[in-house]
Order: structure tokens, then C-alpha cells, then sequence
């Protein structure tokens, strides 16, 4: 987290490229993990109750509760290492009194809404499911938009 | 500590105590918190069909944590440096403390298929230690944050 410390980014030869990585890395895993989601737990409710619960009619079986836990829990340890490391750029970037603020409550509700509601969805409402699909599409667009202004002012503002 | 860096660590740690609640989860639903279902996941139970867990399959199971025990605790831990226990001996016992925790925790199976049961104990309580003393470290991060 050196770049929490370093006064002017643009003038710095070593952190600059390093941030510029990071975030078009981070861009590259949000795009990566709709289709990997997509593919895997599905992104539509109607989709995702049937990998959860399964249907009989298709012959296809509910998740396990263990495949279920491990599953949330690597998610759990993703998310909140790319969404700390996001949001502590995005905070040295484009530091604008409260607003960064806002934006960054935004991703983080959304983000434990998501997750929590998913758990909810599986153990007790699957009604909840609506509520994941919203919050993780949330959590997404933010994240994207947060990493694109870092990028926009890493490279283009006129002093950070 | 900049407002917009505290919301951060604060939801960082929203994040964790998820984390440890759905560890707690898949312990009691793949092991169980009792020395006889830590001995029968690992030693197997020819009666109920389990068999006895490999060196392969344990290794299989705590790689990843090996990478991820190591950054998570370096990424909590350090956020004490921004707090007044930076240079309190309370910080330095805690981050032996936790490695050694975690540590115990990932490598006492290894023993247990060995022959050693008493390691079932140690796994259960170096499981438990582990998810207090970090529970300990999130509440100093915490009264931290919200410290005037």
C-alpha cells in the first residue's frame, strides 16, 4: 500500500505502471467473473435455482450444502482482498470529499448484500435470490466504474 | 487514517467476520467440533463407508489456505500498525500468536493420520484459538476506527 504514501503518483516512474496493471487487471477479473458465474452458479434467478435446487424434471440434483459453503467462502476471501485493494486506490485516486465516500459504501453493501442474500436464498427464502442478481450487478458496475475514474485520473488528471 | 481509507478497513473487516462465520459453517459440516468426528473425518470409519483421508488429499485441502492464511493475517495484522498498538508487545504476541495458530491448524491432520490422535485436540483448539484471537484483532480494529 506504498501508494497511500506517495504525494504526487504521475511524477512517480515506478507506481504509476504498477497501478496501471493492477487496474487493468482488476478490470480483466470483473469481466472474467460474470462468465465464469455465468457458467458455473448462473447469473438469471430462474438459473441459479436450478444449480442450487436442482429439478427433477431435468434430472438435475441440488447443490450439496458442503459445495455450497465452500463455494461462498472462496468467495468471501476474493472478493474482500480485490474490493479492499480497489477501494484503497480508488480512495488515493480520486479522493473527492465524499463522494469516494458514498461510492465506496455502494460497493461494499452491495457487495455483502450479495453474499449474504445468496446464503439466505440457499438456507431459508429463495426469494432472495432477486436481491443477489441485483446487489452482485451492483457490486459489478460499481467496482468497473471505480476502477475506470482510477485509470481516468491516473493517467489524465492533472495532479493526484 | 483518511475517512474513505476507514470504510475501508471497516468493511474489509465485514468481509472477515463472514469469512470466519462460513469457515465455522464448513468445519461443523465437513468435520464437526468433536474429537471423535475429527478422528473419523481423517482416520475414515469403515462402518458409515468413510475412508481415511491420503497426505495427497490433506495437501489438497490446505494449499490454497497456506497462500490465503498467510495474506489474510499479514492484511488484518497490519492494519494495527495504523492504530496505538503499533509498538505495544500485545501486537507482536498476536502476530506470533496467529502464524502459530494457523500453522497448528493446517498441519495437525498430518499427524492425526500418523497415528497420533491427540492431535484431534490439538486441531479443534488451535481451530478455535485461531477464529478468537482473530475475533480479538478485529475488535481492536474496530475501537480503532470508531476512537475519536
Amino acid at each position: 500500500m506504498r501508494f497511500t504514501l506517495i504525494k504526487d503518483l504521475k511524477q512517480d516512474i515506478t507506481m504509476k505502471p504498477l497501478l496501471n496493471g493492477l487496474l487493468i487487471f482488476m478490470l480483466m477479473y470483473l469481466i472474467a467473473d460474470i462468465f465464469v458465474i455465468d457458467t458455473t452458479l448462473g447469473l438469471l434467478v430462474e438459473d441459479i435455482k436450478m444449480t442450487l435446487f436442482g429439478n427433477i424434471d431435468e434430472y438435475i440434483d441440488p447443490i450439496d450444502k458442503s459445495v455450497f459453503l465452500e463455494y461462498i467462502h472462496g468467495e468471501i476471501f476474493f472478493m474482500m482482498m480485490i474490493l479492499l485493494t480497489l477501494s484503497t486506490v480508488y480512495a488515493r485516486l480520486c479522493s473527492i470529499k465524499n463522494y469516494s465516500i458514498i461510492i465506496i459504501n455502494i460497493l461494499m453493501l452491495s457487495a455483502l448484500l450479495a453474499l449474504i442474500s445468496l446464503a439466505i436464498s440457499y438456507f431459508y427464502a429463495p426469494s432472495f435470490l432477486s436481491v443477489y442478481v441485483l446487489s452482485y450487478f451492483i457490486w459489478h458496475i460499481t467496482a468497473f466504474i471505480m476502477a475506470l475514474h482510477s485509470l481516468w485520473n491516473l493517467n489524465f488528471a492533472t495532479s493526484i | 487514517m483518511q475517512q474513505a481509507y476507514k470504510y475501508a478497513v471497516f468493511y474489509f473487516l465485514s468481509f472477515s467476520l463472514l469469512l470466519l462465520g462460513s469457515s465455522l459453517l464448513l468445519f461443523e459440516n465437513k468435520i464437526g467440533f468433536s474429537v471423535s468426528s475429527v478422528l473419523e473425518y481423517y482416520l475414515g470409519n469403515e462402518d458409515k463407508f468413510l475412508v481415511q483421508k491420503s497426505w495427497s488429499t490433506i495437501l489438497k485441502i490446505i494449499l490454497p489456505h497456506i497462500f490465503a492464511f498467510g495474506l489474510f493475517f499479514m492484511v488484518v495484522l497490519h492494519f494495527l500498525l495504523f492504530t496505538k498498538h503499533k509498538t505495544s508487545k500485545l501486537f507482536i504476541r498476536l502476530i506470533y500468536a496467529i502464524f502459530f495458530m494457523g500453522f497448528l491448524e493446517m498441519f495437525s491432520p498430518y499427524f492425526i493420520i500418523m497415528g497420533l490422535e491427540f492431535f484431534a485436540y490439538v486441531k479443534l483448539i488451535s481451530f478455535i484459538s485461531l477464529e478468537l484471537l482473530l475475533l480479538y484483532v478485529f475488535w481492536l480494529l474496530l475501537s480503532s476506527i470508531f476512537e475519536r
